[in-house]
């Protein structure tokens, strides 16, 4: 129905009753139009398993229960979204500017989220999906645990704000590029990439899913010791704010490893030719320029108990956690 | 987590679906109103709150908010007195509280007639009669043409504060209405908090702000806990009238506070022949003082700022006795008393100090050399302004619910509630609203969930612990200057006569108390040269300080060896 995937019972189920509900009390919005329930049986869809990790999967969806305690096991990430919002906003912004869709002397306040087509891949609990369908962005959430789902379905519903804007489904990006011909303004994975088994193909798929002009944003924790002393030393065993296993050392990604990805990383220019585009990243140019790509470290102030966005080539703010941005080409 | 299995998400859903049907006429399934937030109390600071989100073009386009009041907000937006005549309560109102009701636009509402400007503060010690003076001029700063604070009723900031909303609109004020009950959401409809009204109303808020005073429903339904105590003390409040100061005075724009053992009293200008009166005393004082004619209570004012504390105990103890003999001192008898008091102390009848006889001073006459160091002599009370609350000491536990009481905020007096003594109650509120204010705003922008923990966490990390500080500095000041034990009365003279001396630390309290409007860095480097600049200036200070100091010290001590032998012939 929505995306044109191979539905189950329970979905028609589900789609069916809220339209009978529709008629008989007109008036009556329910609280989860707009929110599809999807996936009765963790193994619903067909699934390319090639970047999923099984056992983080089954990690995350032990913790699932406890991804809206802003002050628990995911209280980093809550304080963590604003800035990455922020990011996207600051971004998206200048792309405008820079395309010349707004004018110059456009207030900052101007949102330029407004009626986006988004994808959240590794959604998790909603954090992010949420903030961006609030701003007015068509927000699609998706994760390859259902009990996230399951969470970040729950807890949307309870919002009256996010009603039209958002929706959450069970899949795989993998099997989200096969199954749906739709493409996206904005692809957003936050925080997954340090999770999947084959980050390359991972990426392929999330650029694979990007429209023409559209926009990659990626945040992720580099391979550095300090990242290791941070995020696994201290985080997971010293101060033990997130659980123990959550990170894995090896699976950590350098920002100039992304660079150098998108530096080679040509998109086919449209799906059933073999033509690509010119890469993301000018490779003949040491660094990306403004706009093409852009890196900024993350940096947690724990006197503050607060995440600030590093200002741009900040020495050694892009040490450990940090955010990706790039774009894809608009032509050959 | 059992309640997430399929099944039960939809046995969970469809009893709410069933009552929706047979409750067609409202416009949710669960028969509630959603709302984005929902203020209850339209006092100061619940107008203040909602006046700053009408302000906002970001609030205006994306939220629904009401506020709940009791009371008929009508009265206060179409209240209006004659020009020699002010309402009794009254507040202190600083420059930094001012610049931020002319920023979202509040000020131009403001009948700025009825305010009143304070040039300088005299603030002195009831028993050491030491003093410390705060002079506009003093603080070197760039608007010494405001003042370091105005005097304004609260109705006429309240009133300004309706008309600014109804200019700028997007708030629903949903007034002679009261809180039923706050009840928590099902569990798996989010559990957000839903105000039940008098009139069935019921408004699910995504974040509800108690700004409902000391007593607040809000803060009970957010079961936030809080510490504090009542003082033994009440405040009495009237408004005074008394001639105009002379020609050869300055005008009535001085501020006068004196710590007398049984707690503060402040007179505070209004106009040049009105002031208020905040007269913090013991309850059973406070009881004698209502009842007593105005003539009495108006005598009673000058004596308290002006004749040694032995015959103020004096003056108390006779009018307690005659309120409970059941024959209240009359205003002759009381005169007499002052009078004869004044002689055995050796007052000049022409002094300032002298109250006994108020004759109409001739204005063209050269007033006596100490007269702006008391207040001008009160002649008479506004009729019906008399009147008395208590005082007590407050701060919750927390500003923001949490768990159970989840999206609820608590601003002003549902937070804390202060000693009057620093007029500062009023802007602790309003500095609470800016920064939540500013604190939605910036969640609002970064599409985050205003009644959130998270988007609600910088704006108690901003105001707690400064609201804290400065509750607790005025609860010691009030404690240090309730008592008449020698040594305490002592160090406080000498910390106070320190003090006075230095222009330096006295404007930098003044700043604090935000008698200035803040000006932030530039940038980085202003701020790295300031801090050098400080570095530099700062051995020229310490050494200037330690020099004061000894000076006064000296003297000090020299008079605590001879106060003994002083005190002996004063108790005869």
């Amino acid at each position: 129905m929505l995306l044109g995937l191979s539905l189950d019972g329970g979905r028609e189920e589900e789609g069916r009753r809220v339209e009978v509900e529709e008629e008989e009390a007109p008036q009556n919005e329910p609280r989860r139009l707009g929110i599809v329930w999807e996936g009765e049986r963790e193994s619903s869809l067909p699934t390319h398993t090639s970047t999923i990790n099984n056992a983080e999967i089954a990690h995350f969806s032990k913790l699932s229960s406890q991804w809206w305690d802003e002050q628990g096991e995911f209280s980093f990430l809550h304080k963590m979204n604003p800035v990455r919002v922020q990011f996207i906003r600051e971004k998206l912004l200048q792309a405008a500017y820079e395309d010349g869709v707004i004018p110059e002397d456009t207030p900052s306040t101007h949102n330029p989220l407004r009626r986006l087509d988004v994808l959240d891949v590794g959604c998790g609990g909603g954090l992010l999906s949420e903030s961006l369908a609030r701003l007015g962005a068509h927000t699609l959430g998706i994760d390859a645990s259902l009990s996230n789902i399951r969470i970040a379905q729950m807890h949307a519903s309870a919002d009256p704000k996010l009603r039209s804007t958002l929706t959450y489904f069970h899949t795989p990006a993998e099997t989200l590029l096969t199954a749906d011909p739709k493409r996206y303004d904005v692809v957003c994975s936050m925080e997954v990439l340090e999770h999947v088994d084959n980050p390359a193909t991972f990426l392929t798929t999330c650029a694979q899913l990007v429209k023409p002009g559209g926009h990659l944003f990626l945040s992720t924790i580099s391979r550095t010791p300090l990242a290791y002393l941070l995020t696994i030393v201290m985080a997971e065993q010293v101060l033990r704010k997130v659980s123990p296993n959550t990170h894995t050392y090896s699976k950590f990604i350098k920002p100039s490893e992304l660079i150098d990805f998108f530096k080679a990383y040509r998109s086919p220019i449209d799906e059933n030719s073999e033509a690509l585009s010119r890469p993301w990243i000018n490779p003949n140019l040491e660094y990306p320029t403004r706009v093409e790509a852009e890196v900024r470290g993350l940096i947690y102030n724990p006197l503050q108990a607060r995440w600030v966005l590093a200002p741009r080539d900040a020495f050694g703010a892009t040490e450990c956690n940090y955010l990706f941005w790039v774009r894809k080409p608009n032509n050959p | 987590m059992s309640l997430l299995s399929p099944t039960s998400l939809r046995v969970a859903t469809a009893p709410i679906r069933r009552i929706a049907r047979f409750n067609s006429t409202i416009s949710y399934s669960s028969g509630y109103e959603d709302y984005d937030i929902v203020v209850v109390g339209g006092g100061p600071v619940g107008l203040a709150f909602a006046s700053a989100l009408s302000s906002s073009s970001l609030v205006r386009q994306n939220l629904r908010v009401a506020l709940v009041e009791a009371g008929d907000l009508d009265k206060v937006r179409n209240w209006s007195m004659p020009s020699d005549s002010y309402s009794n309560r009254v507040s202190s109102l600083t420059n930094a509280s001012q610049a931020f009701l002319r920023e979202i636009g509040a000020w131009r509402f403001v009948d700025t007639k009825r305010t009143c400007s304070v040039e300088q503060m005299q603030i002195w010690d009831g028993i050491s009669n030491a003093r410390i003076t705060f002079d506009a001029t003093d603080m070197g700063l760039p608007e010494v043409r405001h003042g370091m604070a105005h005097l304004i009723e609260n109705l006429n900031l309240q009133r300004a504060l309706l008309h600014s909303l109804s200019e700028s609109g997007g708030i629903e004020l949903l007034d002679k209405t009261k809180v039923s009950t706050i009840i928590r959401d099902a569990e798996d409809q989010g559990g957000w908090p839903v105000v039940h009204l008098n009139d069935y109303r019921a408004l699910r808020s995504r974040l509800l702000v108690g700004a409902d005073g000391f007593n607040s429903p809000v803060r009970s339904y957010a079961n936030i806990d809080s510490y504090g105590w009542s003082y033994d003390t009440q405040g009495v409040v009237a408004t005074l009238f008394h001639p105009p100061r002379g020609a050869f005075q300055g005008p009535n724009t001085t501020a006068y506070q004196r710590f007398l053992p049984t707690g503060p009293i402040a007179f505070l200008p209004l106009s040049p022949t009105t002031s208020s009166l905040v007269w913090s005393t013991r309850p059973h004082i406070a009881r004698a003082l209502l009842a007593s004619e105005p003539a009495v209570i108006a005598s009673m004012v000058n004596a308290a700022f002006r004749l040694p504390e032995v015959s103020i105990r004096y003056l108390h103890d006779c009018i307690v006795s005659a309120h409970a003999s059941g024959e209240p001192l009359t205003h002759s008898e009381l005169t007499d008393e002052i009078h004869w008091r004044e002689q055995s102390h050796g007052i000049d009848p022409h002094s300032a100090y002298a109250s006994a006889i108020v004759n109409i001073l001739n204005l063209e006459a050269v007033p006596p050399e100490d007269a702006e160091s008391v207040p001008p002599l009160v002649t008479s009370l506004q009729p019906g302004t008399v009147a008395s609350f208590p005082l007590r000491y407050n701060h919750t536990d927390s500003y923001i619910g949490e768990g159970a009481g989840s999206r609820t905020v608590l601003i002003g007096d549902a937070a804390h509630t202060i000693h009057p003594l620093a007029g500062q109650g009023l802007n602790l509120g309003l500095a609470d609203v800016e920064t939540l204010a500013k604190c939605i705003n910036n969640t609002l922008k970064l599409g985050g969930d205003i009644g959130s923990y998270t988007a609600l966490l910088p704006y108690a990390q901003e105001r707690y612990l400064s609201n804290h500080i400065l509750l607790s500095t005025v609860d010691k000041l009030h404690k240090i200057y309730s008592t008449d034990f020698d040594p305490v009365v002592w160090a406080r003279t000498v910390g106070v006569e320190v003090l006075n001396e230095l222009d330096i630390l006295k404007g930098t309290m003044m700043a604090a108390a935000g008698a200035q409007v803040p000006i932030y860095p530039q940038s980085n480097w202003n701020g790295i040269a300031k801090g050098f600049e400080t570095i530099m200036t700062t051995s020229h200070t310490v050494k200037y300080i330690a020099e004061k100091v000894s000076n006064i010290l000296a003297s000090r001590l020299q008079g605590l060896v001879k106060s003994p032998t002083a005190k002996k012939g004063n108790s005869t």
